[in-house]
């Protein structure tokens, strides 16, 4: 993004807040502050990119995920980097399929519905106003009416349907589930962004998650941080945060980044740490902060994101349009269902290389059968869903003994399905099987998949069992404010990132109300 | 015949342990009309019985210093079996601009030992040892005994004689030397991966050093290698069979040296679509690099020579014919230390788990009976399948080793590396009828660094194609056939 004319403090200077991350979880934080006239200054990992310079290629885009190694272990080990890590000013927004569903009201109150999971401690409703907020700021395109929810409205009509999309929706209405066009955090017409640059209508290029070039798909350096930095924010990219300055009394008062080899200090009054549900608990217990609870790290979660795909006789082409522009919410709590929670559904479409690396790995694939399958590439498309995970002590994030360039412990992350996930993905995949061989498809598959990052510092209302607060504040250190996937108490069905914006505008406001 | 221009005009010639000058005169005498000989007696043997210096490096030295006298313009160099590893060092040096080696023009390797220490039953190493300093009967019987062990068919009387005689001329300090170190000197990294054409001759009743040990170990280190397996014979080819051997010899003599590798063809078609405004530049500048054709004396950078041959013999079992070597840019991205943000807990970092999954998957060939790099295609798809599914039986002295379970995950890995690199190259987004890169070009950026209007997909429906949008490479084909017709 386009940094002249921004605002520079100096290091001494104690600036109102530090934000750590520039993601959907810093961004706003970064934005809401500026716009109250706060001094903040953002503190990101990653370079500042030229957006128009992506290059529509899945090996270019390397620079956009966070390659920085992680140890990835448990009976379900997830990936991490390109599958749900970036970096860069923006954070993983530069490379997310920017779907973005509301929660299901049930999905914050699990444990009051099923006896399973763990209840939110905030409500949907509470929520609503930053969801509208968010979907109003950055530009979301969706269905009119959305069909499990008659009173929302979409600021944008919705994209174009790609071949995956027309499969779903075919196969759909020969089995009776309601399907429509999904809410997508990109501009189905060109949008004056406030506080940015206007943004031009999506071009249906496929590369959302190799980085939008024409800025169509909302991103934070699209759309929160030009809007912060017009009003005062400053965001210094290539600055990793190591280390937080304390005063005797346990307040923070200063962030310790590396930026150019040499470690620089920002003075600040607070700190919202926005890194992740890796980088921020990896942090904090590098650091051995704001753990009395003993929960930083416990609960990491990923969310079930089973796919099946097969082949077509027609040509699909699902390299182009929006990835995932058909959803279905019908299975957000399946009649017949034997596990507590659900799961979206949506339609998929995938890069080549994307599609290579699952069958290749996941499908275990090789040889003339590897070949045979990609060289359909063009036949193929796919339905994949969004499924609950259970809060579950045995997967969690710890510290490897390795360490990174800076001596800073490697994060060590052990994920499996319990019983009810297991359940959840048998009664997906069963679901998904059906509709595609309803569809016509030869050569079904069914890759196995987990997505997201989430939970790991938890939000609650006791500091005995939570690392913050309701609103984002650290139960041990006053000034210290989480904003990002990491609060999360459980996974919700729904994708996490229109949750961590919303939470992240939320804190904001508490912090602000706060400070007055 | 007339010499091609790069015809060398001199073979030397080096001879095996226990050999001299004289094993190859036989083969010598055949290639008369073909090029000057020169068989050389390493020190400790034949004529040079009072030569010392008997480690690899001053073997070489030694041969250095007798082509130094000469001068020649181009020459060759022919080792056999322990002279092959003289060679092999030789080689090395020219090839690293040693200015008295400067026109070495090929190599030829009978029943070679390799650069990396030999593999020798313990057992007949130690006997071999012992009868050297034997009274004279005992010397005589063993001698006999030893050149009888390494022929596939009986040699005729006098020339069995004569080699008999020439085992027991040689310095017994010479005989042990080699036998306790000079064919357990490590020279694998040394060498690396030679540009020199190469003959790879192997008896195949040779035990060690037969067309199995060739290909795991000598082959890998040589860019451009032949190898000719001559059906029946044992190790001592040049006395066995000097008819074959010179005639092998005739034939890659008379090759030219090696033709630059050519790129992999884009389909023209396809090329035009990435000359074209709809591919940005950066995209068509990644891609032209990308195509560009690989070396194909790639010096591995993580792995060694014979880890890289293992790996490519991997790779073509699973992106059989991908056109390119995957197998040098996975080994340079290992290098590069880039990963791709993660690694399974229970690996070792990525190198490691290359170099320690590649020996433990040979270790399990070798423990059935041979080299993964000496099996063909189905037998190496057995041990892969069995390493994917969690059978692979990895023996215990392995090491580095990976465990059953720990091969099902790296094998995993490496496929999806693999595909990485598959999926980059331009031929391969040809072959699949990809028009992703075709999404847009500059645009017109703006000052907030967007590229503005880009062409995009008008249409994103299925079975509504843009009239641009290239058909598989492979259709292209079938079509143009026809069309010729």
């Amino acid at each position: 993004m386009n940094l002249d004319g921004m605002r520079h403090y100096a290091g001494t200077e104690p600036v109102d807040a530090v934000v750590i991350g520039t993601g959907a979880g810093g961004a706003p934080v970064l934005a809401r502050l500026a716009e109250a006239g706060l001094k903040v200054v953002a503190l990101e990992a990653g370079p500042n990119f030229e957006p128009g310079r992506f290059a529509f290629d899945e090996t270019l885009a390397d620079e956009i995920y966070w390659t920085e190694e992680r140890l990835s272990g448990g009976t379900t080990p997830e990936a991490f980097g390109a599958n749900n890590s970036g970096t860069g000013v923006g954070g993983s927004t530069l490379h997310w399929g920017a779907f973005v569903p509301r929660p299901d009201a049930r999905d914050l109150a699990l444990r009051t519905e099923t006896g399973e999971g763990c209840d939110w401690p905030v409500s949907l409703e509470d929520l609503i106003p930053f969801y509208e907020r968010v979907e109003r700021f950055v530009g979301v395109s969706g269905a009119d009416p959305y069909p499990w929810d008659p009173g929302r409205r979409y600021p944008l009509p919705p994209v174009p349907r790609n071949g995956p999309a027309e499969i779903m929706a075919l196969a759909c209405g020969q089995r009776g589930i309601r399907a429509t066009d999904a809410p997508a955090a990109v501009v189905s017409r060109a949008f004056p962004q406030a506080g940015g640059p206007e943004r031009e209508a999506c071009i249906n290029c496929g590369y959302c998650h190799q980085g939008c070039r024409n800025g169509s798909k909302t991103s934070m350096d699209v759309t929160y941080l030009p809007f912060a930095l017009r009003r005062g924010a400053e965001i210094r990219p290539d600055s990793v945060a190591h280390g937080l300055e304390r005063d005797a009394a346990g307040r923070i008062t200063g962030v310790v980044y590396r930026r150019g080899g040499v470690d620089h200090r920002q003075s600040c009054g607070a700190v919202f740490l926005c890194a992740g549900a890796v980088e921020t608990p990896r942090l904090l217990l590098n650091l051995g902060l704001a753990n009395s609870s003993d929960q930083v790290g416990r609960n990491y979660m990923g969310h079930v994101a089973t796919q099946v795909w097969g082949r077509f006789p027609d040509p699909i082409r699902m390299n182009r349009g929006y990835p995932s522009s058909l959803i279905t919410e019908d299975m957000v709590r399946p009649r017949d269902a034997d596990f507590a929670g659900g799961y979206l559904v949506q339609s998929l479409g995938v890069q080549p290389l994307t599609l290579a690396n699952a069958v290749a790995r996941t499908r275990g694939l090789w040889g003339p059968a590897l070949h045979a399958c990609l060289d359909d590439y063009n036949h193929l498309a796919g339905i994949g869903i969004n499924g609950e995970t259970l809060p579950c002590d045995e997967n969690r994030l710890t510290l490897s003994d390795e360490t990174d360039a800076l001596g800073l412990a490697k994060a060590q992350i052990s994920f499996g399905y319990g019983e009810n996930e297991r359940r959840l993905n048998a009664h997906a995949t069963a679901l998904m099987r059906d509709l595609w061989e309803a569809a016509g498809a030869h050569d079904v598959w069914v890759l196995e998949r987990v997505a997201h990052t989430i939970g790991t510092c938890r939000m609650g209302r006791s500091g005995d069992a939570a690392v913050v607060d309701p609103y984002g504040r650290s139960f041990d250190i006053p000034n210290l404010w989480i904003s990002d996937g990491s609060t999360f108490p459980s996974s919700l069905a729904a994708n996490p990132a229109l949750t961590i914006m919303a939470l992240a505008l939320r804190s904001a406001e508490a912090f602000l109300k706060d400070a007055r | 015949m007339p010499a091609p221009e790069n015809s060398p005009d001199l073979l030397v010639c080096l001879h095996f342990l226990g050999g001299s000058a004289r094993t190859w005169e036989p083969v010598a005498r055949r290639l008369a009309d073909t090029v000057r000989c020169l068989p050389l007696d390493l020190p400790g043997f034949g004529a040079a019985t009072d030569a010392t210096g008997y480690d690899v490096a001053a073997m070489a030295d030694h041969v250095a210093a007798a082509i130094r006298s000469i001068g020649p313009a181009r020459f060759a160099l022919a080792g056999h079996s322990m002279g092959a590893k003289v060679a092999l060092a030789l080689a090395r040096r020219a090839e690293g601009g040693d200015p008295d080696l400067a026109g070495l023009s090929h190599l030829v390797l009978v029943a070679g030992s390799p650069p990396s220490p030999e593999p020798i039953a313990e057992e007949r190493r130690r006997t071999m040892l012992v009868w050297i300093d034997a009274d004279p009967e005992t010397r005589a019987r063993e001698a006999r005994a030893f050149i009888r062990q390494n022929v596939g068919a009986p040699l005729a009387p006098e020339d069995e004689a004569a080699a008999t005689a020439d085992v027991l001329r040689a310095a017994p300090a010479a005989w042990r030397a080699w036998l306790e170190s000079g064919a357990n000197e490590d020279w694998a990294a040394r060498v690396a991966v030679l540009r020199t054409p190469a003959l790879i001759l192997a008896g195949s009743a040779d035990a060690d050093l037969g067309p199995a040990g060739q290909a795991a170990l000598t082959a890998p280190h040589l860019a451009h290698a032949r190898t000719e397996i001559l059906d029946g014979a044992g190790h001592l080819l040049p006395l066995e069979r000097p008819d074959a051997v010179a005639a092998a010899i005739t034939r890659h003599l008379a090759a030219g040296p090696a033709a630059d590798p050519e790129p992999v063809r884009i389909p023209d078609p396809y090329a035009a679509l990435i000359a074209s405004e709809r591919v940005n530049p950066r995209l068509r500048d990644a891609l032209a690099e990308r195509a560009r054709a690989d070396d194909p004396a790639y010096a591995p950078a993580a792995l060694d020579p014979v880890e890289l041959a293992l790996l490519r013999a991997v790779v073509a079992r699973v992106l059989p014919d991908a056109g390119f070597d995957i197998g040098a840019r996975l080994d340079a991205r290992l290098a590069s230390g880039a990963g791709d943000g993660w690694r399974f807990a229970r690996l070792p970092p990525d190198a490691t788990s290359y170099r320690a999954g590649l020996r433990s998957l040979d270790a399990a060939a070798r423990a059935e009976g041979a080299p993964f790099l000496a099996r063909d295609g189905e037998a190496q798809d057995a041990l892969l399948r069995a390493a994917q599914e969690g059978r692979l039986a990895v023996p215990e002295s392995q090491d580095p080793r990976l465990d059953t379970e720990r091969m099902v995950l790296w094998f995993e890995d490496l496929r999806a590396d693999a595909v990485r690199a598959y999926l980059a190259h331009p031929a391969t987004l040809a072959r699949l009828g990809f028009s992703g890169i075709g999404a847009g070009g500059t645009g017109a950026p703006d000052a907030d660094g967007l590229a503005r209007f880009l062409p995009g997909f008008a249409r994103t429906g299925r079975n509504d194609p843009e009239p641009w949008e290239p058909e598989p490479a492979r259709f292209d084909r079938r079509i143009s056939a026809e069309t010729a017709r």
